[in-house]
């Protein structure tokens, strides 16, 4: 009886703690909401936002067909520049590189545009060498050492491409999937997908050619997962965007639990895009439905 | 007496005693309790008389014939109704286990609820199998639409005519979906030769006998020749399969000229231009499948080549919407059920296109210039077009009244109620009016 006890009470220790800990690993404290412009013109369903460590965060204002550009001040961000050249109409997913540059899916010609950092067309990117030619950007990343990831929904396959553009070589799409509306690279090089019908991460780890299931179905957790972002730890953070909520996953794919929720006032989402994370443990939320930006500390 | 023959003796004994221990030991049981004889049946009908008319019966179920009503029923009490021994979804699986095979593929609906009594008389009846009624009008009593439909189809499927049980199991297939008593092409093909010369011609040379026969041909009868679903594809119908496919001699034949959606763009050239040219595009329909995630290449029983209804076909990949509206559905009876007898509730839990499946009432399937592929300039328009009270009476909406919870976002619909339902009347996000009216008019917080 008295080791049935103390096995009892073990386990009881080991299990609280587990708990706890998927609930401590990450936490979003909600920190300050962005919505408008340096003339305040107020954004219209922004879609797209791209962040890097030297407090720079560009927005994809989708609805505007505009990009903007500001600065973060000491968990303040000052709008600095706009970016609305022809070239670019309804940017849906934004990336920045190392040097600055700014690189911006365009949602209605489904096309990368590639600018300066002060917002200089620079021209589309265009993947040559590649087979078949067609392809159909859904969304992508670009990694630390300014690789570019495309995933490419017509021909079922993530393309990456060189910091320069150039081909270097495309892993197919698994056999079953649903639909896959993102993709992240996370601090190892692996490459993980999300596929927004089954609720599922698919993972293909640095090197390899094919794409398997990251643990199981997320369906009983998450709705409409449609973007993926990881942290410098490799947890891995999904944007609910039906479920207006961040799921969040251990390296291993295993649920951790979610935060935020439905609604319309400050710290809440409303049919939320992308999302992004830097070095600082920032994470800012394109919340297209509130049209706004909304911008978290990681609390770990 | 010789040993040998004294060993048989006393096998022969064995055996006996064996066989009829149980036999006396059940005897000595009756006996126990001074049954009379026929107490496990017969001796029921003495009251049950109206039982005598179906032993008459030409089927009767075998412990019937046999006078064994106790081997469904107690004759004393039970938890189940009609004195069952059994539950009712579970008794017949008593005897009749194998019904449903291990590996099974498809399994009917009734089989699986053990609602066996839906298709069977468990006494007696005029049919074969104690069938309730005869032929495919057993099948049509539930399968009312695929009867309705045989009724007015011009073109039938002589297999079909006679019995829905030439090419479906009754109750569960080892072999196949759709409880189909074997694969789809090998079940077709029985019947039709694909090497005779007729064949070959009528499918332009084209090796179908590899090809799902149900892209084309209603299985069950159309009112198109050759059973072709009603609504055939315009190269189907003139057999001009290479517009689409390669040659039927080439070494794919089956393979498509172009993929996804820019195989559909060479005839489809104006509405695909029209679909590019907004801001939003339906992502599927520009991925590896493209069209054909949503529309049947060659023939749909359904208008515009649509593989389903709306609920199928958009909750194929919106399956969370679809779930949502099957809880809310179940809510919403359970409260009307809950009310008081002529009580009216107001305010619905669900939104009837949805709960339709009818998705582009709101929605645009392809493309559109606002978020979430809605239709319409706005949210207060796309309304509008069903519930038009919003033009005369409501609270102030439009482009020039800000939401005051958020100063980028402007008054309409969509601000007060979610078009899909949230469990809550009148589909607000909170569960009374007052919970929402608080958001903006915080002065009157409590």
């Amino acid at each position: 009886m008295a080791v049935f006890l103390r096995a009892f009470f073990v386990i009881g220790i080991l299990s609280v703690s587990m708990v706890s800990w998927s609930a401590d690993v990450a936490k979003l404290r909600y920190n300050t909401s962005v919505y408008a412009d340096v003339k305040g013109v107020g954004f219209n369903h922004p879609e797209g936002v791209a962040c890097s460590d030297k407090s720079v965060l560009v927005v994809g204002d989708t609805g505007n067909d505009r990009l903007l550009r500001y600065a973060l001040q000491e968990e303040t961000l000052k709008a600095e520049t706009e970016i609305k050249i022809p070239q670019l109409t309804n940017p849906i997913r934004v990336q920045m590189n190392s040097k600055g540059d700014i690189f911006a899916l365009d949602g209605k010609q489904r096309r990368i545009v590639r600018l300066a950092p002060e917002g200089a067309f620079k021209g589309y990117l265009a993947p040559e060498g590649q087979s078949p030619s067609t392809f159909v950007p859904r969304s992508f990343k670009i990694d630390k050492d300014d690789n570019i990831y495309i995933l490419d929904v017509f021909s079922g396959r993530v393309l990456v491409l060189n910091p320069e553009g150039k081909f270097q070589k495309q892993i197919n799409f698994p056999k079953e999937y649903g639909f896959f509306s993102d993709l992240a690279i996370d601090p190892k090089g692996n490459i993980l997908l999300i596929d927004s019908i089954k609720a599922r991460v698919f993972l293909a780890a640095k090197g390899s050619s094919t794409f398997s299931p990251l643990g199981a179905t997320l369906k009983e957790y998450l709705s409409f997962p449609t973007s993926i972002t990881t942290d410098n730890r490799g947890i891995i953070y999904i944007t609910d965007e039906n479920g207006a909520a961040i799921g969040i996953l251990a390296q291993d794919g295993s649920f951790l639990g979610k935060q935020l929720s439905m609604g319309w006032n400050e710290g809440l989402l409303y049919y939320p895009s992308q999302t992004c994370m830097n070095e600082k443990g920032e994470v800012f939320i394109a919340d297209r439905g509130n049209s706004r930006i909304q911008v978290f500390t990681l609390i770990k | 007496m010789n040993g040998k023959y004294m060993k048989v003796i006393t096998k022969v004994v064995v055996l006996f005693v064996m066989i009829c221990a149980p036999v006396f030991s059940v005897a000595q049981t009756q006996n126990k309790f001074k049954l009379k004889t026929g107490a496990a049946g017969t001796l029921c009908l003495n009251c049950h008389d109206n039982f005598k008319s179906v032993l008459k019966k030409q089927f009767v179920h075998t412990p019937v014939k046999a006078g064994q009503c106790t081997g469904c029923h107690d004759a004393h009490t039970s938890s189940h109704g009609k004195l069952l021994a059994e539950e009712p979804n579970k008794i017949c699986s008593k005897c009749h286990a194998t019904v449903i095979p291990k590996n099974a593929r498809s399994i009917h609906g009734v089989v699986l609820e053990g609602n066996c009594v839906k298709c069977h008389d468990p006494h007696g009846a005029d049919n074969k199998f104690n069938l309730i009624s005869a032929g495919n009008a057993l099948c049509f009593g539930c399968h009312k639409d695929m009867g309705a439909s045989l009724a007015k189809a011009k073109f039938k499927h002589s297999p079909v005519e006679k019995g829905c049980m030439n090419c479906h199991d009754p109750h569960a297939s080892a072999k196949s979906d759709h409880l189909l008593k074997a694969d789809l092409i090998p079940l077709c093909l029985n019947c039709h030769k694909s090497n005779s010369p007729n064949f070959a011609k009528a499918h332009r040379n084209y090796p179908v006998a590899t090809a799902r026969c149900t892209s084309c041909h209603n299985p069950h009868g159309s009112n198109t020749a050759g059973i072709f679903f009603d609504n055939v594809h315009a190269p189907v119908a003139k057999g001009t399969c290479n517009q689409c496919h390669d040659a039927p001699t080439a070494a794919a034949p089956f393979r498509t000229k172009k993929t996804g959606f820019e195989l559909c763009k060479g005839c489809h050239n104006t509405m695909m231009n029209e679909t590019f040219g907004k801001n939003r595009i339906h992502w599927p329909l520009v991925d590896k499948a493209g069209c054909s995630n949503c529309h049947e290449p060659h023939a749909s029983a359904r208008k515009n080549l649509l593989m389903g209804d709306g609920k199928a076909v958009c909750g194929k990949c919106h399956s969370d919407t679809m779930a949502i509206q099957v809880r809310l559905a179940e809510k919403e009876k359970q409260e009307k059920a809950a009310a008081g007898k002529g009580e009216v509730i107001k305010g619905g839990l669900t939104h009837a296109p949805v709960q339709e499946g009818n998705c582009e009432v709101c929605h645009s399937p392809h493309s559109a210039d606002r978020s979430l592929l809605l239709k319409g300039p706005n949210t207060v328009e796309l309304c509008g077009t069903c519930h038009d009270w919003l033009k005369h009476t409501s609270h102030p909406m439009g482009e020039k009244t800000l939401d005051l919870r958020n100063k980028n976002l402007k008054l309409d619909c969509l601000s007060c109620h979610r078009s899909h339902g949230t469990g809550y009347r009148y589909m607000i996000p909170f569960p009374t009016e007052p919970d929402l009216c608080i958001q903006c008019h915080k002065q009157y917080r409590r």
